[in-house]
């Protein structure tokens, strides 16, 4: 097999949004910038399933505080207010880049049409029960991912497709680049760099036998593996899976065609109704977008079924063990520890789903705010690492380093037997996709999957074996997703409490005087270690506040609205 | 299977529903110089290749999911 090295000042890892806009600014700022995708740069990851993005504008009436005032209440406290506020601010000129990409936006006189957040469009008589939602998205035209490589190409930023990175690599204790090989055929590639942008995407766990697309979490993994700190692990994305048609609703078609949610009177609630006949309690934001069908079948009551969008037909939304969901959509991820997106680790820049700002919290109360803080975490991640690969300087090349990473990369490969990834991945989501380890959680229940998942990671892993270049790819996903399995668990384990998508049997309750604070996670000594970082005093909710306004949300067991 | 056809009929090997498919299922046939289904039991259903493909060659039900895998090795 073939080995090249390519030489860049920003190396970007993973081409959705995020990735995107890092490349383009990079670029912008001057310098080299290679940009590479296991996929299809643009189309890669989540970015073809938005339909929408959020853009803060107070030109168009937007209130700073009531925007934040919703995220702080879904979010139940836990967003990084700083975060959020940067997020907002910088959103509007995200879009103007986005126009100037040449991406269409559903228009009126010149100006973007501004939707309401779609569940505040449906009718409920206690509303003012219910979190404030009060942002609003803007509508992309179909074509827009096209629009976005265009704009990576304009720029001068040399697109590697398809190719899988599977290590980062260092040299005194900073990131110099990256090695991985070409999905098909798997030639090996080494990609200094003076400074690397990690802009891969998420991870969450679905049911067996589901594919793992964009659940692989490469970025969260790659980095934390690097010396990086990763945080928002216990918390959930709780996107349903139809179990007996997964591929519908057809996500993408939809969106591709022009659908957005929130189009008025796109949005049906699904009124969910459990298997005797009753209709089930809303806990979340106005929907049913949280532990309720996890709930209804933990007490015996599935099958639920729903009348979903966007055809009004009746399916099985749910039903035990076999619930979907998908990542901590923007909630976790890699650290930054400034508004450039830097970690912990020197040359190493976080941005989207891939990047911990906890700008939302406990719980996504956004429609368009993964785009929207994926489009702004790239912009500054893209210009934090062009000024780092300026200022820095190089390391010299480290031959033997970059010879046992590609050695590594290609083990699976040349092992004649072992343990096949498609095997592993469905006994890891079998220990982890039923309802009640990582939705209703407890501690003995995650401590078995936990024992598990260390059997996977030390005994399973180090044989797994491709039989060809495709299964050379699926071998390095499994090994990442079994690493997000185990900080999953661990970030769960540690939060003796329960908030937001995090819900703890054991521990049902939100516990204010000790768990207002975030979990990370870091490798000690070849040790996956969890620890507490306290919110910011200014961000604690007002204890003064009657409990049911502090937390609108209900978790089961607490009074119905 | 999810992608259930690429009709060789109607492909005229450009090779979009390649780079479409997050998972690598479709690869391109050396000799035919078209598209063939290679990975179906990857497919996640997301219909990107239905989506690109000019020639309306492809096919994708939504009701199977990957078969569940009994042999470990």
């Amino acid at each position: 097999m073939k080995e090249t090295t390519v030489q860049t000042d920003v190396l970007v890892i993973g081409g959705g949004m995020a990735g995107c806009f890092a490349a383009v600014k990079a670029r912008e700022a001057g310098r080299d910038v290679v940009l590479v995708d296991k996929g299809y740069v643009s189309k890669s990851g989540e970015t073809p399933y938005a339909g929408d993005t959020a853009v803060f504008n107070p030109a168009w009436g937007h209130d700073l505080d009531a925007w934040l005032t919703q995220v702080r209440t879904v979010g139940e406290y836990l967003n990084d207010a700083r975060w959020t506020e940067i997020v907002f601010r910088d959103s509007y000129e995200r879009f103007l880049d986005l126009r100037a990409f040449g991406v269409e936006f559903l228009e009126e006189d010149g100006e973007p049409v501004r939707l309401d957040h779609p569940l505040t469009q449906i009718e409920l008589p206690d509303r003012d029960k219910f979190p404030p939602l009060v942002s609003q998205v803007v509508h992309w035209l179909p074509g827009w991912p096209a629009k976005l490589r265009k704009a990576v190409v304009k720029s001068g930023a040399k697109i590697i497709d398809r190719f899988v990175v599977t290590e980062l690599l260092m040299e005194d204790g900073r990131v110099v680049g990256a090695a991985g090989f070409d999905v098909e055929g798997n030639a090996t590639r080494v990609l200094r760099a003076g400074a690397v942008v990690m802009s891969a995407g998420g991870g969450g766990f679905k049911a067996v036998g589901y594919p793992t697309h964009e659940l692989t979490a490469d970025g969260h993994v790659m980095a934390y593996r690097a010396g990086c700190e990763v945080t928002g692990k216990e918390f959930l994305s709780p996107h349903h899976t139809n179990p007996e048609e997964p591929g519908w609703p057809p996500i993408y078609p939809v969106f591709a065609s022009g659908h957005s949610a929130a189009f008025p009177g796109a949005w049906h609630d699904p009124e969910m109704v459990n298997a005797e006949g009753d209709p089930v309690p809303v806990r979340g934001m106005a929907w049913h977008g949280w532990i309720d069908a996890e709930w209804e079948a933990h007490e015996g009551r599935a099958p639920v079924l729903a009348a979903g969008p966007p055809d009004g037909k009746v399916r099985p939304l749910s039903g035990p063990g076999g619930h979907g969901s998908m990542l901590g959509h923007a909630a976790g991820g890699i650290v930054p520890v400034d508004d450039t997106c830097a970690t912990h680790v020197p040359g190493l820049y976080a941005a989207g789903d891939s990047c911990g700002t906890c700008f939302v919290g406990a719980a996504y109360s956004g429609f368009g705010f993964a785009t929207m803080h994926a489009a702004v975490t790239g912009a500054r991640a893209g210009l934090g690492a062009a000024e780092y690969a300026r200022s820095a300087d190089r390391a010299a090349p480290d031959a033997r380093g970059e010879a046992e990473a590609l050695e590594r990369a290609l083990a699976p490969l040349r092992r004649r037997g072992g343990f096949t990834p498609r095997w592993t991945t469905q006994v890891l989501q079998n220990a982890l996709a039923p309802y009640f380890v990582l939705y209703i959680k407890k501690e003995e229940r995650l401590r078995a999957a936990l024992t598990t998942v260390e059997f996977l990671r030390d005994h399973v892993v180090p044989k797994l074996y491709a039989r060809d270049d495709h299964e050379l790819r699926l071998a390095h996903e499994t090994a990442n997703m079994v690493a997000n399995a185990e900080m999953k668990l661990r970030a769960s384990l540690l939060r003796t409490e329960s908030r937001g998508t995090h819900y703890r049997e054991d521990f049902p309750r939100r516990d204010d005087p000790d768990w207002l604070a975030w979990v990370r996670l870091k490798d000690e000594g070849g040790v996956m270690t969890p620890f507490t970082e306290p919110i910011p005093e200014e961000s604690r909710p007002d204890p003064a506040l009657p409990y049911a306004q502090r937390y609108p949300m209900r978790l089961p067991g607490e009074e119905a609205r | 299977m999810a992608i259930e056809l690429i009709d060789p009929e109607l492909c005229s090997g450009c090779a979009a529903c390649v780079d479409s498919c997050p998972m690598d299922v479709i690869r391109m046939d050396p000799d035919q110089a078209v598209a063939v289904i290679r990975y179906g039991e990857d497919c996640m259903m997301c219909e990107l290749c239905i989506v690109d493909c000019p020639e309306d060659a492809i096919t994708v039900t939504p009701f199977a999911v990957s078969p569940a895998v009994r042999s470990w090795g």
